[in-house]
């Protein structure tokens, strides 16, 4: 054989060809994914110049909020990402920065504008809009073409919310065992201070949700 | 962006794992492409020594040179590239990119804010100054206004020349700089159901619809010992007091332009329940702008939102 041969020898062993397969496509993520895990600026509540951001774990309303938002699907329409491009910060507000999400688990980011973008809709618009907006988008916005929620005017369940947030501790949430225990406690709180002593509906809690997004940077673009 | 991409790791290893990975995974790239080359031998292609399957063989044909070339291409690319960004470990720089976004900002801030202090009646008269309002309209206000500004239940309509805080230029200017939200009294503790359905078919007959007359008569009174302080003494609003009562927003009743809706049970639910009192009452208000568009936006905002109603 003239010719040299050696891819040979990797070709004609499976197990080597696998790792070799392997070690070429795990470069890249190795340089570009990993060292993301060891930036304060994506593990801790800083914004893009290092200034601490007020950023807390979901509070049990906000929670259950969050998990409806995932079930009815949300997400298919509307990101929470707003890029740095200034047609973005001009309708909603500042650029989203990575200390915004280090509680989100699994963070709804999107790929798919339908509607608006939510990252900074906290606070936007009144939780009375949310409610008529979500029982019939058009009630509020003639021409609006998403789809009406009307079931979610039904009680919340909350039965399992201390084993959610027991889940997301295990993923790195700092949910301390005292707020763990008085998460009843502090959902009663939020009944009688926000809805009058009248039981949070599902409405409620996913506009709970809505009124807390993005608000660490408001005001600022 | 931090100042320094170094000061942003929790330590400076991953400076040199970065690099180190980079510079490991070029130059086995560059031995590959090495240990791989073969020159084109002349005549028929060579069979490969193994068989496959009994008879499958398979010819061993170098690449094309230009094909070659494009790999070392792509190696010399790489290099040149990391270099020129920077990228090379923690090597970072944004090339501009922020003061560049820095002054683009800086210079459409002026744009708008040479607006600021511009008289909003006479901005109103101004074609141009009025589009620019209307499209900052559509994108901030449609949500809760229309895009048409004729509102919906609970936001009110901007064209209709009737105003709950006053029309002028300047109170149009400070609902949208500062935000609104009307205060009623929660009326469930202190009115009986009975009391507060006849108010309710009072306040319907004031705008000519039906009611019970009965009804009416009684809940005549009940309005001028409850709602004449807000409403003023004929149902007309705080705003026909006078200016000083216009920041009450109390609508005028009189005239069937309705915010919340004009049949007995709305009325009824409103009354008994409040706006914005307490935590049982509906609430809802508009929100301030100031703080996020700043007064330069807001100021064409209003001469947009005052021109709607001038026109007839
Ligand atoms: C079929 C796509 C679709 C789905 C699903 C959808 N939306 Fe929307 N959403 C839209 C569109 C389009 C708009 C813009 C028109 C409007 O305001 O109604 C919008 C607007 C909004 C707004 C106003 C945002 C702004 O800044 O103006 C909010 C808040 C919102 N949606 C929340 C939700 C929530 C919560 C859900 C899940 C329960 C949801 N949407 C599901 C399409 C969708
Ligand atoms: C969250 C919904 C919402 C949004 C968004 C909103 N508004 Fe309003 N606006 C309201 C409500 C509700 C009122 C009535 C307040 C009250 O009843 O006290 C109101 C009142 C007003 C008034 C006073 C009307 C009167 O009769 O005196 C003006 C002017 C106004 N809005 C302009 C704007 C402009 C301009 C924008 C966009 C920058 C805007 N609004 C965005 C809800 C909204
Ligand atoms: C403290 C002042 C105050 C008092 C007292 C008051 N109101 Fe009101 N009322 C308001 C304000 C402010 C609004 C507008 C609420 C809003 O903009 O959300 C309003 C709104 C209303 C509306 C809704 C109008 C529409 O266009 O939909 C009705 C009806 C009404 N009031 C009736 C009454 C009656 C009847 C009483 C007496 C029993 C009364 N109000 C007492 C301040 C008051």
């Amino acid at each position: 054989m003239a010719q040299s041969n050696k891819h040979e020898a990797i070709e004609r062993n499976v197990f080597f060809l696998i790792v070799l397969t392997l070690l070429a496509v795990s470069v890249g993520g190795l340089v570009e994914i990993v060292p993301l895990f060891f930036q304060t600026s994506t593990t801790t509540a800083v914004d893009d110049k290092g200034n601490k951001l007020d950023v807390k774990p979901y509070d049990p309303v906000r929670l259950v909020g969050r998990d409806i938002y995932i079930r009815e699907g949300c997400y298919n329409c509307h990101s929470q990402m707003i890029r740095p491009f200034r047609a973005e910060t001009e309708r909603y507000g500042h650029f989203s920065v990575a200390g915004e999400f280090i509680y989100d688990h699994p963070f709804q980011w999107g790929s798919k504008r339908t509607g608006p973008d939510l990252a900074r809709v906290g606070g936007r618009y009144t939780s009375e809009w949310h409610r008529t907006h979500l029982i019939n988008p058009r009630d509020v916005v003639e021409e609006s073409n998403m789809p009406a929620f009307p079931w979610l005017n039904r009680p919340a369940d909350f039965s399992d919310v201390q084993d959610k947030m027991r889940a997301l501790r295990q993923v790195g949430v700092p949910y301390s065992d005292e707020e763990i225990r008085t998460a009843d406690a502090t959902i009663k709180a939020y009944q009688n201070e926000e809805l009058g002593g009248i039981a949070p509906t599902e409405l409620d809690a996913l506009i709970a949700y809505l009124q807390g997004l993005g608000t660490a940077l408001r005001n600022v673009r | 962006m931090l100042d320094s991409i170094n000061a942003d790791f929790t330590s400076s290893f991953w400076g040199l794992y970065v690099a180190g990975l980079v510079t490991i995974s070029l130059l086995v790239c560059v031995l590959i492409l090495v240990l791989n080359m073969t020159s084109r031998e002349t005549g028929a292609p060579q069979v490969q020594a193994h068989t496959w399957d009994e008879t499958l063989q398979e010819y061993n044909n170098p690449l094309p040179k230009w094909w070659l070339y494009l790999f070392w291409g792509t190696l010399v690319f790489a290099v040149v590239y990391l270099a020129v960004f920077p990228g090379y470990g923690t090597a970072n720089d944004d090339r501009g990119a922020r003061a560049e976004y820095a002054k683009e900002t800086e210079k459409f801030q002026q744009v708008f804010d040479k607006y600021a202090k511009v008289d909003v009646a006479a901005l109103a008269q101004q074609p141009e100054a009025v589009a620019t309002g209307k499209r900052l309209f559509l994108t901030y206000c449609i949500q809760c206004h229309g895009s048409n500004a004729k509102g919906s239940p609970g936001f009110p309509d901007l064209t209709d020349n009737d105003w709950l805080y006053g029309g002028e230029a300047d109170t149009v200017k400070t609902s949208i700089l500062e935000g609104r939200a009307g205060v009623m009294n929660a009326f469930g503790a202190v009115l009986s159901g009975d009391e507060i359905k006849d108010v309710a078919n009072y306040v319907r007959s004031l705008s000519g619809l039906s009611a019970d007359a009965a009804r009416v008569q009684r809940g005549e009174a009940v309005f001028a010992a409850n709602c004449t302080v807000c409403h003023g003494p004929d149902g007309k609003g705080a705003a026909s007091m006078g200016a000083a009562f216009a920041a009450l927003g109390a609508p005028n009743l009189t005239d069937n332009v309705w915010l919340y809706g004009n049949s007995e049970a709305k009325i009824i639910e409103g009354v008994t329940r409040g706006r914005n009192f307490d935590n049982r009452s509906l609430k809802n208000a508009m929100p301030a702008w100031g703080e996020f568009l700043g007064e330069g936006k807001v100021t064409l905002l209003a001469a947009y939102v005052h021109s709607l109603s001038q026109k007839k």
